[in-house]
């Protein structure tokens, strides 16, 4: 009975995999593009080991930033090729996982999902990247930590303001660490500035921003909202200063 | 009652089978190993609208999606272009506003990035991920 059991395990394990056809080198890449890259491109090699050719019904990425590509429609008996996704890197940092769903007509296995990770280097680690303040808060300084992201050395940083309404002071505070005061002259108007921050061995330049912000302002009555091809057109409503010591 | 051997091994594969049955159908729209997102950082095309103007929609998709069509008054602010769109967010930010993330569709992951930037490193409150992105907004309007 033991055998029978065995025989029939088996048979089902072995009708399983006579059915996958195409086969993958490898389904998960993974990737660590150099600072200043554009792109990570992961390459997925299969073969068709079966005796039938496959045919690729859609190649699909999780995500816009990832383009997939197929170098052939249809893959015959014992042929070999590749599917590349390419990344596009633009502002992201840290690790990104993207992936690619394959499908194929086989009977078995219909779809693969390929994963591409990328492990992009993040030279400084700025923490908040915007201050803010409420009109009329006091003009007290806040605080913008930065320290140098794993494997870089950090000696000395920069920080400019675009705005002569924000004042900045750097204090080193440990190896690779930094404190940045931010303290705007008046908070009774609406101001804001793009902080820029720079290290001493990187072309890289790093953005912070710096606010006072109007009062928030009250809710209304919902909006009936339509799609739209025209291009968005973000309002502030402003209000009239709240003056110091008094809220709405 | 009293079952066989090969009675008993079948009944068994059939209840191991189950849970990957149950896992099938509950993801199969979505991509299971995805980091869920937790339901209070989630809200509905309905309760967005309902917040009416303190809401501010931004839209994470690339900028070709975002050209074709994209939510009134939706914000652009992708990963693609994150150092040059994120000061022109800010700009329309104010204490008190709700900030709805869209991408295309549930099974994209575009939104709950760019929301949790905003969270951990703008440090802004109220970021919220739309149920559905896109197409679900589409849904809901046409």
């Amino acid at each position: 009975m033991k055998t029978h059991i065995l025989t029939v395990t088996l048979s089902f394990i072995f009708c399983l995999t006579a059915r996958a056809e195409l086969k993958w080198e490898q389904t998960a890449v993974e990737l660590h593009p150099a600072r200043g890259d554009k792109q990570a491109i992961g390459h997925y090699k299969y073969q068709n080991v079966g005796k039938t050719p496959v045919h690729f019904k859609s190649v699909h990425a999780s995500c816009g930033c990832t383009a997939a590509q197929s170098q052939k429609d249809q893959v015959g008996p014992g042929e070999k090729g590749e599917i590349t996704a390419t990344f596009n890197i633009g502002d992201r940092t840290g690790t990104q996982v993207k992936t690619v769903t394959v499908e194929t007509d086989e009977a078995a296995n219909q779809k693969t999902v390929l994963t591409l990770k990328a492990i992009i280097p993040q030279e400084l680690e700025i923490s908040p990247t915007f201050v803010f303040w409420k009109q009329g808060e006091k003009a007290d300084p806040k605080t913008i930590t930065i320290h140098a992201g794993k494997d870089f050395s950090v000696k000395h940083i920069k920080v400019t303001s675009s705005s002569p309404d924000f004042q900045t002071k750097v204090e080193e505070t440990g190896e690779g660490q930094f404190k940045v005061d931010v303290q705007p002259n008046e908070t009774s108007r609406p101001l804001a500035s793009t902080l820029t921050i720079q290290s001493e061995n990187s072309p890289k330049t790093f953005y912070a921003t710096a606010r006072i912000t109007t009062a928030p302002t009250a809710p209304v009555a919902p909006a009936i909202q339509k799609a739209s091809g025209a291009p968005a057109a973000p309002t502030a409503p402003a209000r009239p200063p709240v003056p110091p010591g008094q809220t709405r | 009652m009293k079952f066989s051997l090969p009675r008993q091994a079948l009944i068994l594969a059939a209840l191991s089978l189950l849970p990957g049955v149950g896992q099938a159908i509950y993801f199969r729209d979505k991509i299971s190993w995805q980091s869920p997102i937790p339901p209070s950082e989630m809200v509905s095309v309905d309760q967005a609208r309902e917040w009416g103007d303190s809401t501010i929609w931004i839209d994470a998709r690339p900028d070709d999606q975002f050209a074709r069509d994209h939510v009134p008054g939706a914000i652009l602010l992708n990963e693609d272009r994150w150092n040059e769109l994120l000061p022109q967010f800010l700009a329309v930010w104010s204490p008190g506003k709700k900030v709805v993330v869209y991408c295309s569709a549930q099974s994209c992951d575009l939104a709950r990035e760019v929301a949790e930037r905003l969270r951990k490193e703008a440090q802004l409150p109220d970021v919220f991920v739309l149920q559905g992105g896109w197409e679900a907004w589409l849904k809901k309007n046409h």
